[in-house]
């Protein structure tokens, strides 16, 4: 078990996290760059210390300044080569002087004593398909070989909390796909705490139980994967989990769609919002299943295997994702069950969608 | 049109590399194995030479054992007021040796406080070999500190970190990591160094006229003998410093090469 809470001063902001990870549980910590989240990382592997808070792995105080929850806990500070936490970063530093193998099995006669056995160490490689690579030297590797090396050598240090820090990162999406699931399949075997790092929301959803949303030093969200994107606490969250619009809406008591066009007229006075995914959007008017839209398209553009298209609803704006290039100027599309927002940007409560819809 | 100016470069870069090779080829081509023979095998000649051998690799051992976790701190910013420390060094190294040795006798001659210390441990820091390998020492210094510096500044600091987050201690990691990946950059210093030492003349000749290194011999010698006298000891002086600067060099070569697999 892996129980943070800490504080750390940033030049701009102070970094707040407050998290437990249980063993074998897969926690992503997601927002955009420059949140804050490698801080939490470094305050959790000892290289960044906090200016108040306590750290704890598996009952093992690992960090604890004293002051931590009002107590008068003698502070503490495990250094690094003590911690037996596993970092993985985008850069996997491999060490240049060393072959594979002495990569692989570098935590075997450290410190930390890693119990890495000639069979631990074929097998390992051989899962990560780098068993025809230990002779040769990392700057022979490509690039997801030389993260599948890093993967291995942390695997064989035998860590007590695996930390991934926006590790394939530079990797292009198909091999970052693989690596990930590779990773979350390991991290489940070792059943320790494991926390990535990352401002991708795929690789988020891909490898966690649970998702925290972080935004300037404070997390502003934790659930499960699904729920944080459909259920975006605030308008911030929604922002940062990929909603693309944020469209008026009022009350209509009627149980019709509340906005575009005349509709919005009474946007003053209500100040209540519908958040608008790119990938929650159907063309046409469905009343039954969501919000129903009205608007003017201003752009349109191939995205994937479909279009993307910007659409404008008076002084409002959103994007969405279609099957196919949408027809004329004006479009009506259904946004699927909807997360509401209030003038202050917190999400209305969910049975909020009843009056909406 | 590609070709003609890659043609000029290259021709450039080998009138350059002649010129600069000039006076070794102007040596070697007014030597004989004779003359050589003669300057190795005369009675006491070989002294300058186990002289400036001795001195020199003494002077290396104190570099590395003073200088190298000077560079150390000085390349992970572990000192307070970083440029302070890189002026004072840049100023060893700005100073005329002549100068140093002029300074160096106002501060370990016999009538300073240091010299009064090493007279009470019936040791003299002037024209004797204690001299000679602190005027070798205060010349070839800030080479040697200013290349292992570099050389450890190349080294990324995450492999460093990642290294102690695989459960190595700051001693084993400086061990297993540092030292080997700047271990190049550490040799060729140390070969410079060597250079600047065994080749020391310019605070030698006022502090350590005794006993003869090369440098001193080839002074010596010129001075009683005549130009033509002095040279065979000066093609000594190149056989004895290049092989050290040689061998860093190949050895990096390798080190790289072995790197990039």
């Amino acid at each position: 078990m892996l129980n943070v809470d800490a504080e750390a001063d940033r030049r701009d902001f102070t970094v707040r996290a407050a998290l437990d990870v249980a063993d074998g549980e897969r926690v992503a910590l997601f927002g955009p760059s420059g949140a804050g989240k490698t801080t939490v990382l470094e305050v959790i592997a000892g290289l960044v210390a906090p200016g108040r808070g306590r750290v704890e792995l598996g009952g093992r105080v690992l960090t604890s300044t004293g002051t931590a929850a009002g107590t008068a806990a003698p502070t503490v500070a495990v250094p690094p080569w003590l911690r037996r936490v596993g970092l993985l970063r985008q850069d996997p530093g491999l060490f240049p002087h060393l072959s594979v193998r002495a990569n692989l099995t570098y935590a075997r006669s450290s410190s930390a004593g890693g119990r890495a056995g000639g069979t631990e160490l074929a097998e390992i490689a051989s899962s990560l398909g780098i068993d025809g690579l230990l002779a040769a030297m990392p700057a022979r590797l490509s690039g997801g070989q030389r993260h599948r090396v890093a993967l291995g050598r942390l695997l064989l240090a035998h860590c007590d909390a695996l930390l991934f820090d926006e590790p394939f990162a530079s990797l292009d999406a198909a091999l970052r796909r693989s690596l990930t699931a590779l990773v979350k399949d390991l991290s489940s075997q070792r059943s320790v705490p494991s926390v990535l790092v990352t401002h991708q929301l795929s690789d988020a959803q891909a490898f966690a139980d649970r998702l925290l949303v972080m935004d300037r030093g404070a997390i502003l969200q934790a659930g499960a994967p699904d729920e944080v994107v459909l259920r975006p606490a605030s308008r911030r969250v929604a922002e940062l989990v990929g909603y693309l619009g944020f469209v008026p809406v009022t009350w209509s008591d009627g149980g019709g769609s509340g906005v575009g066009g005349s509709g919005l007229t009474a946007v003053g006075e209500a100040g209540v919002v519908a958040g608008v995914h790119p990938d929650r959007v159907v063309p046409g008017a469905d009343p039954v299943r969501g919000l129903v839209v009205t608007g003017t398209v201003t752009a349109a553009r191939p995205s994937g295997a479909g279009w993307e298209a910007d659409v404008s609803v008076g002084d409002a704006a959103f994007t969405c994702r279609l099957p196919s290039r949408p027809l004329g100027a004006e479009l009506s599309v259904t946004v699927l069950d909807p997360p509401y927002f209030g003038r202050a940007g917190t999400l209305l409560a969910p049975d909020i969608n009843a009056r909406y819809e | 049109m590609r070709s003609i100016s890659s043609g000029f470069s290259l021709l450039g870069a080998a009138v350059i590399w002649v010129a600069l090779l000039g006076p070794v080829i102007t040596l070697i081509g007014r030597m004989s194995p004779g003359d050589l023979w003669a300057a190795l095998t005369g009675p006491g000649n070989l002294d300058p030479l186990l002289t400036s051998v001795e001195s020199g690799g003494v002077t290396l051992g104190v570099l590395i054992c003073v200088c190298t976790p000077l560079a150390w701190m000085l390349a992970r910013g572990r000192l307070p007021f970083p440029r302070v420390w890189e002026a004072g060094i840049l100023c060893a190294l700005l100073l005329p040796p002549l100068v140093i040795g002029l300074l160096l006798v106002f501060m370990v001659g016999p009538y300073t406080w240091i010299g009064s210390i090493l007279s009470w441990l019936h040791q003299s820091a002037t024209n004797t070999f204690l001299a000679l390998v602190i005027a070798e020492v205060y010349e070839s210094a800030p080479y040697y500190v200013l290349g292992a510096q570099a050389a450890f500044a190349s080294v990324d600091t995450s492999l460093e970190q990642q290294a102690g987050l695989l459960g190595d201690r700051p001693s084993r990691v400086f061990r297993r990591i540092t030292l080997p990946l700047a271990a190049p950059g550490l040799a060729m210093s140390l070969a410079v160094a060597w250079a600047r030492a065994i080749g020391a003349f310019g605070a030698v000749v006022i502090i350590a006229y005794h006993p003869f290194g090369i440098p001193m011999q080839i002074f010596t010698t010129l001075q009683e003998t005549g130009l033509y006298t002095a040279l065979p000891y000066a093609l000594v002086l190149l056989v004895v410093a290049l092989p050290l600067p040689l061998a860093a060099y190949v050895w990096s070569a390798r080190a790289e090469r072995r790197r990039r697999g």
